[in-house]
């Protein structure tokens, strides 16, 4: 039997709160340092405990990150979701199972079907922990199978546990239970093994909340305003893990004021009163957050306030699927709130880019006036994934055109607090306290000068004013990546944390005799760079994890109407993350109806 | 003819802010001038007062007064996060907000409560006049059972009493007025400027359009034959000595603010202990079983620390940090990452 070394999927079914997430996280953690390319989702229910879990993992020589789309090996542990996962086996699939939960033995033809008693392990090293440590029979089994590195296995329990001398050694002596069992016991049929490679010393695990954490810090967050929901919690539980560390002043007092709001309304509120007040402030939500969040958001915009608020997109509409992923929410931040609007929507694709877009988004925030929304997903936020640098900001902060002085009000000419004096729809600004051209304020119309005004006249000059700003940041965000080929026939347009599935897809269109180009969109409003893309390809997708294809309305709206026959929707949303066959096959079958022979 | 001048020189018309723009003889704008006098007697830096307000007929005023300022009108009912937010930034400032019923106790209600869970230094004057003006006269949540508007039947709804809510919430300065009794608003409001912590002031400020009839429990007619007061107030700044001021004939009570002024609470009637939130609730069940509305000093509690304490934020406002201050520095990243890399 020929070995299949590092490209494979394992499938972890379990029950939610048994603490199968430790034991998830340590066979993840034990790859990676064994140098292997590995990333794992974990796929939970929306409660505390008792509900079905899985957590996939892949290993992939490609370095392909998405779940992949089959299970190689499929551990049961989870009596509720047992008929299930046995029928989910596809021949050649290695089932591994607790021989101590009360069901029928697993039987599948074509399959290999290894039992061990996990429960009874357990409990002979501690009774009352059993149903937790039986968790770590299965990785014992895994390590066994997998040939895994014993001591890099230890340390990944010691990293797991921080460093808890008596939760490392009782879980420690369950795996190694469970490998010696296996060894003696469990003779090897199947053909999945895991050899070390040389590591990255760089590379590290994060998520990209913690990524969003980390940047905002260094983009000099001010005020944390926060109501908690999934998926975003973990940016300002980050935000306030790393804070007593690395922002207290000379007195150790806080130079960031974090408070935990009644609401997302007063979460919002006080960013924008915090940015009105020459801070910078940040809030993190889901796409319910945005939803209560939209008045003030549109008062923002029309008053001309700063605030940063990063979107962790959960599965909507509605209370949805709040533990799955999806690009749902991205034209409802791109127009949010009542009235015409228009905001900048920054989209990171990877680590590096939740920490560089966290921190870039209070210079954007404060140089534009306005909200800027990050964009993230459940998938990136809250996932561990492989990264190699945060790197440090490479220019110092753009604070805007903030007037703090009487000299540097008198110098700007013909000053009013609403009026284009630059030619580029950004206004100049004094802060309360300052007694600088003190004004008041408001949702409602105004004139230039900021007195109340109803004029027709006014309003639309206004509003022209507030599009021409906006229309300038698109050649001031992160403008998009391409990957061009040779011949520009097919190109695709895609976002965000299909950057993880994008290459997979990729290489199964390639196997089909398709080369496309790629072109990763980065923030909102669009840079020309994309029309440009569209121009240059006979055909141009776009791609994205959602039902109605948000970009591709957006997109359609945007460019010359000769380019909109040229453009095609693939859109796609069940809550899982990406699988790259599912993509592939939607893209070749649209490009079908394109006349393309494939 | 010479100009007076406050104790920082400054004349009144520096306190002063645009036309109003309400009906005339509506009560907000003798709370509007109460406000100028009180911000001029108290010698504040106008500038350094942030005015805050929702939406409603109450929350145009910042419009109206102290046009040297800046001012923040907000969306309805959220008035106190925005002013949450601000303060926090620049706790130089001294927010004023002005707000209404309909802003306060029903569209605003979550946020009124947790402001004052918070202590957010900050003056909130609720000015309460038991409908919604600029819709043209709904009867808000505060509106006694009993009472009738100009217009429509008789409100059969139970009342929402701000004052009640806020003793039993804890609020650090609890009042209740009348647009009309300027000279106890003032001393209450300049009191309320030199505490630091939620200050609430409900103010009964008559509807002339829309329920300034003689049903209404709160027209002007109405609430001058029916107001019980606590005391009677005399306000002496911290920049005043105490002992030039006459001391009262009868008994009295001297509270000293946060800035060191001091609230002279000379007693009427059976007196009243506004360090006792039973006495403060007990004075306003009183009063509602008779229908009267009572007024003055409901409630003070000097020892809870405002939410800037609470929260250890750094001296120097966080809106005028330095970058170095907010950034930290390219050696800490590499320490995390070396963290992070394990």
């Amino acid at each position: 039997m020929e070995p299949i070394v590092n490209d494979f999927s394992i499938s972890i079914a379990t029950v939610n709160g048994t603490g199968s997430q430790s034991a998830n996280l340590i066979l993840l953690q034990t790859l990676f340092d064994m140098g292997v390319p590995v990333s794992g989702k974990n796929l939970f229910p929306s409660n505390i405990s008792g509900l079905p879990t899985w957590y996939i993992l892949r290993v992939s020589n490609r370095g392909y990150q998405a779940p992949g789309d089959r299970v190689h090996i499929q551990v049961m542990m989870n009596k509720d979701t047992w008929e299930k996962d046995l029928d989910n086996c596809l021949p050649g699939t290695v089932i591994i199972y607790n021989t101590d939960i009360k069901m029928p033995a697993p039987e599948k033809e074509g399959c290999i079907i290894y039992g061990a008693a996990m429960t009874k392990m357990a409990r002979s090293i501690n009774p009352k922990l059993a149903r937790m440590i039986a968790n770590m029979a299965y990785i014992g089994v895994l390590a066994d199978l997998l040939s895994l590195d014993q001591a890099i296995l230890e340390s990944a329990v010691s990293k797991q546990f921080n460093g808890k001398e008596k939760a490392i050694s009782i879980n420690v002596q369950a795996i190694n239970m469970a490998r010696e069992w296996s060894a003696e016991n469990i003779e090897k049929q199947d053909p999945y093994t895991i050899e070390a490679a040389e590591k990255d010393p760089d590379a590290f695990f994060t998520n990209g909340n913690e990524a969003i954490a980390l940047g905002s810090i260094y983009g000099g967050i001010t005020m944390l305003p926060w109501y908690p929901i999934t998926p975003s919690t973990g940016i300002a539980e980050g935000v306030a893990t790393w804070l007593p560390r690395l922002r207290q002043d000379k007195d150790g007092k806080a130079t960031c004021a974090i408070i935990q709001s009644e609401d997302e309304l007063a979460a919002v509120g006080m960013v924008v009163g915090a940015g009105w007040a020459g801070g910078r402030a940040m809030t993190c939500t889901s796409g319910p957050g945005i939803s209560l969040m939209s008045e003030f958001i549109g008062l923002a915009y029309f008053a001309e306030v700063p605030g940063v608020i990063w979107d962790v997109n959960r599965t909507g509409p509605s209370t949805g699927l709040p533990t799955r992923t999806q690009q749902g929410d991205l034209s409802m931040l791109y127009e949010a709130s009542h009235g015409d609007t228009k905001f900048p929507v920054l989209i990171p694709g990877n680590m590096e880019e939740c920490f560089e877009f966290a921190w870039r988004a209070f210079d954007y925030a404060e140089q534009l006036q306005t909200i800027v929304f990050g964009f993230s997903d459940l998938d990136l936020g809250m996932n561990q994934w492989s990264c190699k640098d945060f790197k440090y900001p490479d220019q110092p902060m753009n604070r805007g055109k903030i007037l703090r002085t009487q000299e540097e009000l008198d110098a700007v000419e013909n000053y009013g607090r609403y009026r284009d004096v630059d030619g580029d729809g950004i206004p100049y600004r004094t802060l309360p306290g300052s007694g600088l051209a003190p004004y008041l304020t408001r949702g409602t119309g105004r004139d230039e000068d900021g007195n109340y005004s109803e004029d027709p006249k006014v309003y639309h000059k206004n509003m022209q004013r507030l599009k021409k700003k906006i229309n300038g940041a698109r050649t001031i965000l992160p403008q998009p990546l391409q990957r061009l080929e040779k011949e520009r026939e097919v190109g695709i347009v895609y976002y965000g944390s299909m950057e993880t599935t994008i290459q997979e897809i990729d290489d199964q269109l390639e196997a089909t005799g398709l080369m496309v180009s790629q072109c990763r969109v980065r923030a909102l409003p669009l840079s020309p760079e994309v029309e440009k893309f569209i121009a240059e390809h006979d055909t141009t997708i776009i791609l994205e994890i959602n039902r109605d294809g948000q970009l591709y309305g957006i997109v359609r709206k945007e460019i010359p109407i000769d380019l909109v026959p040229k453009v095609h929707s693939v859109a796609y949303s069940d809550g899982l993350p990406p699988r790259a066959r599912i993509y592939s096959d939607l893209i070749l079958e649209t490009l079908r109806g394109c006349g393309y022979d494939n | 003819m010479t100009i007076r001048l406050n104790v920082i020189d400054l004349p009144k018309s520096d306190y002063t802010g645009g036309l109003t723009s309400l009906c005339a003889g509506c009560g907000h704008n003798q709370i509007s001038n109460v406000v100028i006098n009180a911000a001029w007697e108290n010698g504040i830096k106008p500038h350094q007062i942030a005015k805050m307000s929702g939406i409603g007929c109450s929350s145009k005023t910042p419009a109206y007064f102290l046009g040297k300022a800046h001012g923040f009108n907000t969306v309805h009912g959220r008035m106190p996060s925005v002013s949450t937010g601000a303060r926090m930034t620049n706790t130089d400032l001294k927010v004023l907000a002005v707000s209404g019923d309909g802003d306060s106790a029903s569209i605003g209600i979550g946020q009124f409560i947790h402001a004052i869970r918070r202590n957010v230094n900050m003056v909130y004057i609720i000015e309460n006049n038991g409908v919604y003006g600029l819709t043209k006269g709904q009867y808000s949540a505060t509106v006694e059972k009993g009472s009738k508007k100009k217009k429509g039947l008789v409100n059969e709804t139970q009342p929402i009493d701000m004052c009640k809510l806020a003793v039993n919430l804890g609020a650090t300065f609890v009042a209740r007025s009348f647009s009309g009794a300027k000279k106890q608003l003032t001393s209450l409001l300049k009191a309320a400027l030199s505490h630091d912590g939620i200050s609430i002031i409900d103010v009964i400020s008559p509807c002339v359009t829309f329920a300034n009839n003689d049903e209404s429990f709160r027209s002007y007619n109405y609430v001058k034959g029916n107001e019980t007061e606590l005391h009677v107030y005399d306000y002496i700044p911290h920049f005043s000595p105490v002992e030039q001021v006459d001391i009262p004939a009868g008994e009295y009570e001297d509270i000293e603010m946060h800035d060191g002024s001091i609230l002279r609470l000379e007693t009427v009637g059976k007196g009243h202990d506004s360090s006792n939130p039973v006495a403060a609730l007990t004075a306003i069940h009183e009063a509602e079983i008779v229908s009267k509305h009572v007024t003055g000093l409901l409630y003070y509690d000097p020892d809870r620390p405002s939410l800037s304490q609470s929260m250890n934020l750094s001296d120097t406002p966080l809106c005028q940090l330095s970058e170095e201050d907010m950034r930290p520095d390219e050696s800490s990243l590499d320490e995390i990452l070396a963290h992070l890399r394990g």
